[in-house]
């Protein structure tokens, strides 16, 4: 591109960066109440909430605006407003329902009063009220892919475009696709997939490739139980991940590329596709991008409900109307991909990266994290901590300061007891392994892997065999069932697993499972079979223990596994005056003593738990006992 | 495939060519290395038995011979401990889902499973795994075959002569995981299916999930394009 | 004679008048895509969400206009979790198995859920009511457990809670009834 084109590009882009930014700044001219709308916030009820706002405000009869944001993160505090006003800081509250959003309305942008009490953090630095970085969590935070989400309506592109939106393709465009590359390529941009392989090296192999059709996919088949950064990223800030993809298809000279999403995912699908549509109108997609001569249009493709599918290979023939099925490689996908042409296949995440790294430079992106893992990692935080959420903190970070500091630990007091990191193919890592640093190659050396950034942190109720048996029963019932380890292997070890959790395991089975596990590892075709038995084997490494309780003594130390506990009232805590277990068991298990007590009929007991979770808090007489055999002990001491 | 390469196999030197698939070389050389669901002609092989593993001289990890092209100077050994341990715990896994008494088999003078279990001295009964529970289907349908799914190994020769060389396509793969079967339309019997009885998957089968009736073998049955070497 | 997984003859037969609605439907579908295998999967997923369900006749009729045999599109529908070869009940249930929802007691909601219609999960009540599933991980873990009802996400899926959804559908509540029933429910 010669100079008088680059700057007719950059001239466009100017002015609809000067265009968005007055648009927006008309609209803060006013109050405005962002209400987070990504599927987390609907779940916790943040729609009647939106309404809520409407229709005190309409009738009130006042200026105020609601628009609608995506997830900023604090998931743990659904559904969650701020409420920006001239004149205050911008304010984020949670744990909103109808009442409290009327109070607000009349309150705050009424009488002027903000409701302190109820504020959560403040977004800009004031006199008045503490911002993100007052909070132990804002210290370790450090937002690059999340930097917009939950603070810009991803509906609207002038948010993200007055935000310098679509600046990096506007600037790239007016530069040789190999320095694009180039750029890429020395940031040391690792894919966020799972495995961690340099982006740049993935694009250079595109390009290597030679001339002709290309295409680019964005992986949004995020499959991993417990991961959802995807989403949440997709349905807060879709356009990033759209400017990124454009970026890599001008880089690797591609016209095509599509987003392959899961069809789990509807909302996501829903803003991407307007997000896409947005562009297009503003020029931003399609044919002559902001008046260059880089066309390139972007597609949804809706996935239709199968974890293997996030293996490359698998979700190309699954493009292609088939099984997915990963294949042999190579050849690799940068050679011949999707239509058997060179396609460039990354991460929601690893897309998302590239705006800010254009943005930023490459030396701002290397100065955080660690040399050979730079920039951030995503986590969805969720399990049993105090504050489940999306969170972003630099790579190098320790796995000890994500929980305990950014997640404040394990909720309701209980004790930590392992960090289920990376998914079905990750694994679990005890209480000594938390002062790893994150990163792909810390991660893995200790049997984990960094996945896509699922985080579950499990407490002192949950059983590691129990665990690593729902992982097992996940990738086997996932198992594409092509190759004979992972389609029979991962089901013979789910068979010994399952034997054991029900309180038939043997000796000698550890020792089979171990090594159908290595087996399995060492022998499947694809990564899917290849890190199906990492729960399992990080369990047997870290809690052998829990194992031999299960298998030597019937005993599940969690008192979890339904077929080795019995639910028990203990008569001295039990009260004749209370029968809410009574009336919470579903299968009239629990009956009046003579004496007025409660007491529960082992044969009718389904182990629901409702029972213990009724039970009042003043009484907690409700208690769960493993071995089974302990009952007659109990009941022995009562007689 | 043009460029002649040298390469050894077990120390035999052999002459190959370039990009051509190692464990076919090796077959052509009357090496054996145990398969199952190889196809010659496929172009991408599917890689699925895992039991074709071989160690590469200078590699580490064994790698199956279906995928692994030919270079010049290639030196590999089709046993190591290592290979072993694999192809023992793939064909034990394979036969925890396979129905056996050989006895009864109609193919038990042709089976590669069989053949297999002699050439690497492996047991044809399970020793650390348990039976993998399977209601047997048997489609007796067809005039002149039987399909017996408890003895199908998944190999998919069937499906890829059915489709790609008969053009049928009564046969496919359908579910999967553990589920994975091969199967027609809706799950209907044979004899209401496409097929119109070629009996080429019959020849193809490697076990006795596929055999002919009694009497009813095809006078003039094709050789199988799938498995000449 | 039994099968290996899928008992033969359990695909329904048609009601009156459904083949002519399905052919009509499937060719409306046809016509938006070109005929090519690619387009299978987003075809699929169109005439499921017209039918409710992909049947037989449907599957033919889309293999042929793809000139690809009608075993691959069937094992495509049997391959994918999205794909139902059943017609759905009126009501459909999801209980999420993610790990989060999995710790905190998916497993007692699906099982609570079994318990109240007296269906397990895969299967429709008698009068195709309700439809139970599991499914993997919606992304919704903070919210865990979570059970998808009819497309709304609902968290926090206690025991008691599952009868609340069970019984809101009892009789036709009044809108928003839900949602208030729902915050009583966290309050507590």
């Amino acid at each position: 591109m010669n100079g008088n084109a680059a700057a007719a590009v950059r001239e466009r882009y100017r002015k609809l960066e000067a265009d968005a930014a007055a648009r927006i700044k008309a609209i803060y001219n006013g109050p405005v109440i962002r209400v987070g709308t990504a599927t987390c916030g609907i779940a916790a009820g943040a729609l009647p909430v939106k309404e809520a706002f409407a229709r005190v405000v309409e009738e009130k009869g006042l200026p105020a605006k609601i628009i609608d944001v995506g997830c900023m993160g604090h998931c743990y505090a659904e559904p969650l407003v701020i409420i920006s006003k001239p004149g205050f800081p911008s304010l984020c509250y949670g744990y909103l329902d109808e009442d409290l959003a009327a109070r607000l309305v009349d309150d705050f942008l009424i009488n002027d009063d903000p409701c302190y009490e109820f504020a959560l953090v403040a977004l800009e630095p004031n006199d008045v009220f503490p911002t993100f970085s007052d909070f132990p969590r804002g210290v370790y935070e450090q937002k690059i892919v999340l930097e917009h989400c939950g603070f810009i309506d991803p509906g609207d592109i002038d948010h993200y475009i007055a935000r310098g939106g679509y600046g990096a393709l506007a600037a790239a465009l007016g530069k040789a696709p190999a320095g694009v590359l180039d750029t890429v390529k020395e940031s040391h941009l690792r894919g966020r997939g799972g495995a961690g392989f340099p982006a740049g090296l993935k694009w250079e192999a595109a390009v290597k490739a030679g001339p002709g059709e290309k295409y680019v996919i964005c992986n949004a088949d995020e499959g991993d139980p417990g991961a959802f950064m995807d989403r949440g990223i997709l349905e807060s800030c879709p356009h990033q991940v759209i400017e990124g993809m454009l970026l890599c298809a001008y880089a690797v000279g591609a016209e095509r590329g599509y987003f392959y999403i899961r069809a789990e995912y509807p909302l996501a699908v829903e803003r991407v596709r307007r997000a896409l549509e947005q562009a297009r109108e503003k020029g931003l997609l399609g044919g002559a991008i902001l008046g260059s001569g880089f066309n390139c249009e972007l597609e949804i493709f809706q996935g239709s409900g199968a974890f293997v599918c996030g293996e490359a290979t698998a979700l190309v023939r699954s493009m292609e109307g088939k099984m997915g099925i990963p294949a042999t490689r190579p050849p690799r996908l940068a050679q011949s991909g999707y239509r058997g042409r060179p396609t460039v296949l990354n991460n929601v995440k690893t897309f998302a990266y590239v705006p800010p790294i254009f943005n930023r430079g490459v030396e701002w992106f290397k100065s955080i994290g660690t040399d050979d893992n730079p920039g951030t990692a995503v986590f969805s935080l969720v399990g049993k901590v105090a504050h489940t959420g999306l969170v972003e903190v630099p790579m190098g970070t320790t796995l000890r300061q994500l929980i305990f500091e950014v997640g404040e630990g394990p909720a309701n007091g209980k004790a930590f007891k392992a960090a289920q990191i990376g998914g079905p193919s990750g694994g679990c890592l005890p209480e000594a392994a938390l002062d790893i640093p994150i990163d792909f190659d810390s991660l893995q050396e200790a049997g984990a892997i960094m996945g896509s950034g699922g985080l579950v942190v499990l407490d002192e109720d949950d059983c590691m065999v129990a665990i690593a048996r729902y992982f097992l029963e996940f990738t086997q019932q996932e198992s594409c069932g092509k190759c004979t380890f992972c389609r029979l292997g991962t089901k013979h070890m789910l068979d010994i697993l399952t034997r054991i959790t029900e309180g038939c395991g043997e000796p000698g089975d550890l020792e089979i499972l171990e090594e159908l596990a290595e087996d399995v590892r060492d022998g499947s075709l694809c990564n899917l079979g290849a890190t199906a038995p990492n729960p399992v084997l990080t369990t047997l490494r870290y809690f052998r223990d829990e194992y031999e309780a299960h298998i030597f003594e019937k005993r599940c130390p969690a008192l979890m596994c339904k077929e080795l506990i019995v639910y028990y009232i203990e008569p001295q805590k039990c009260s004749k005056l209370c029968n809410v277990c009574v009336g919470s068991c579903p299968t009239e298990a629990i009956y009046t003593r003579d004496d007025g007590l409660k007491a529960i009929d082992q044969e009718k007991c389904v182990k629901c738990d409702n029972c213990l979770k009724t039970c009042p808090p003043d009484y907690n007489a409700v208690i769960k006992l493993s071995p089974p055999g302990l009952l007659t002990e109990k009941e022995g001491k009562k007689a | 495939m043009s460029k002649p390469a040298t390469i050894f196999i077990d120390g035999r030197k052999i002459d190959a060519f370039e990009g051509e698939k190692l464990l076919w070389v090796a077959l052509r050389n009357g090496i054996y290395i145990p398969n199952l669901c190889a196809i010659r002609g496929k172009e991408h092989p599917s890689g699925s038995c895992r039991l074709c593993y071989v160690q590469v001289e200078g590699c580490s990890e064994p790698v199956t011979s279906c995928t692994l092209s030919v270079t010049d100077s290639l030196s590999v050994q089709t046993r190591s401990p290592q290979v072993d341990r694999l192809v023992k715990s793939a064909f034990e896994l394979l036969l925890s889902h396979h129905r056996l008494g050989c006895r009864d088999c109609a193919k038990r003078k042709s089976c590669e499973l069989l053949k297999i279990a002699k050439e690497r001295g492996l047991k044809m009964k399970l020793t650390r795994l348990a039976l993998l529970d399977q209601e047997a289907e048997v489609d007796d349908s067809a005039e002149t075959f039987v399909f017996d799914r408890s003895r199908c190994v998944l190999c998919g020769r069937c499906v890829w002569i059915c489709r790609e060389v008969i053009k049928v396509g009564a046969l496919g793969f359908s579910r999967r995981g553990i589920k994975r079967v091969v199967t027609t339309f809706q799950d209907v019997s044979l004899a209401q299916s496409g097929c119109i009885e070629c009996g080429l998957c019959v020849e193809a089968c490697p076990s006795g999930a596929l055999y002919f009736k009694e009497g009813k073998k095809p006078a003039a049955a094709g050789q199988c394009s799938c498995r000449g070497g | 004679m039994p099968s290996i997984h899928v008992k033969r003859g359990v695909f329904l037969p048609l009601l009156e008048g459904e083949e002519e609605l399905i052919r009509k439907s499937v060719s409306g579908v046809l016509q938006e895509y070109e005929a090519a295998q690619e387009n299978l999967i987003p075809i699929l997923l169109q005439v499921q969400e017209m039918l409710g369900y992909l049947p037989g006749p449907a599957m033919e009729q889309i293999a042929a206009a793809l000139k690809i045999p009608a075993v691959d599109v069937y094992g495509l529908a049997t391959f994918y979790n999205q794909f139902r070869l059943h017609p759905p009940g009126k009501h459909q249930l999801k209980v999420c198995m993610g790990t989060a929802c999995y710790m905190v007691g998916g497993r007692i909601a699906l099982e609570c859920f079994e318990r109240r219609l007296g269906i397990k999960e895969g299967e429709t009540t008698p009068g195709r009511e309700f439809s139970l599933e599991r499914v993997a991980c919606v992304g919704c873990c903070t919210m865990a457990p979570v059970v998808v009802v009819d497309e709304q996400v609902e968290g926090k899926v206690t025991p008691t809670r599952v009868d609340g959804i069970l019984l809101s559908f009892e009789k036709p509540a009044a809108p928003g009834a839900e949602a208030a029933g729902q915050k009583g429910e966290d309050a507590s």
